[in-house]
């Protein structure tokens, strides 16, 4: 009794990464654009999402993978399919650019804050820099609260 | 009561704006419709390929432009295989088709946002026997100006777009056919 449910146990682990691995129609729908609306398949309730909703599905049960499924939809649309630009040649460039520009942001903030921190001393002199007449008000002014 | 009379009156407004907005359900193919030679502008001259063949649009397959089909006029259909409208107007096409492609003129297909199997599997459940080509990657969009499917394009000779008809074809829509396509049959 122990050893079956041992064995019941052992293939129930062995199901449950082939279940999950198992590629469905909206996972690859999800990265396909709609050429009719716009919006990606998974959520398009367009004549063509529909009809490319039922080719992906064909070509999962064929057991294609999601690249295979999604080249044969570029081969047949043009890249104007793909919901996102593919990650080689110069559409690798779309992917690049925002990274770089986030490490660029990071690398200058030393810089940027050192130049700060060296105006700031300059503000403060400019602050004490009073004209002469100024400077005489001010001891006036201090004058009268020291006699009050 | 006013409640009633406001509802009175908006049901009489929607019914004139109804009565004035009504579908037209004369033919579209006027000869008064026809643009002027001057006014006319190219269609696009894009290779696609054929997807399925008939008259000199052949062999599925092969690479084929409106500029290969000059000096005679084109009646060019753009339609996918999941739009209803689409099916709707097939025996309106292929009859135009039969009566005047020993005439001179080609009905051809254009087929636009559509998966290739489903598109061809449309053309012989319909036993459409006019050709048709593919554009996939909507090459010809913006130089015909289509906004969606079915939409229709009568090109003259020179490859210039002498009348644009959009939505589905109907067989009173092409009553007037042969005053429209006789003089761009003889010019």
């Amino acid at each position: 009794m122990k050893r079956s449910l041992l064995l019941l146990l052992a293939l129930a682990l062995l199901a449950v990464p082939a279940v999950a691995q198992a590629l469905t129609v909206n996972e690859v729908a999800r990265e396909v654009r709609c050429v009719t609306c716009g919006t990606t398949v998974d959520i398009s309730t367009s004549g063509f999402a529909a009809e490319v909703r039922t080719k992906i599905k064909q070509e999962i049960d064929q057991g294609k993978t999601k690249q295979q499924i999604l080249d044969d939809l570029e081969s047949q649309f043009g890249r104007q399919i793909l919901a996102t630009p593919p990650k080689k040649g110069f559409d690798l460039v779309a992917w690049l650019v925002p990274g770089i520009a986030v490490l660029l942001g990071l690398a200058a903030i030393p810089f940027i804050t050192r130049a700060w921190a060296r105006r700031r001393p300059k503000a403060a002199g400019t602050a004490v820099a009073l004209s002469d007449d100024d400077r005489r008000r001010v001891d006036e002014a201090l004058d009268r609260l020291g006699d009050a | 009561m006013a409640i009633g009379v406001g509802v009175a009156v908006l049901v009489v407004i929607l019914l004139i704006v109804g009565l004035v907005n009504r579908r037209n359900d004369g033919p579209r193919f006027v000869a008064d419709e026809v643009l002027a030679p001057a006014q006319r502008k190219p269609a696009p001259v894009y290779s696609l390929p054929v997807l399925s063949a008939g008259g000199t649009v052949r062999p599925v397959g092969s690479q084929l432009s409106l500029a290969n089909l000059r000096g005679h006029p084109v009646l060019v259909n753009v339609w996918a295989s999941w739009c209803g409208p689409c099916r709707d107007e097939t025996p309106v096409l292929e009859g135009i088709w039969k009566r005047y492609a020993g005439r001179g003129l080609t009905v051809l297909g254009l087929n636009v946002e559509d998966v290739t199997d489903d598109a061809v599997a449309f053309i012989h459940k319909y036993k459409l026997t006019y050709p048709s080509l593919r554009d996939g990657s909507q090459k010809t969009k913006q130089q015909f100006g289509y906004t969606g499917v079915p939409e229709t394009f009568l090109v003259d000779k020179s490859g210039k777009v002498a009348l644009y008809v959009p939505g589905p074809l109907t067989p009173a829509d092409i009553s007037g056919f042969d005053q429209v396509v006789n003089p761009l049959l003889k010019t």
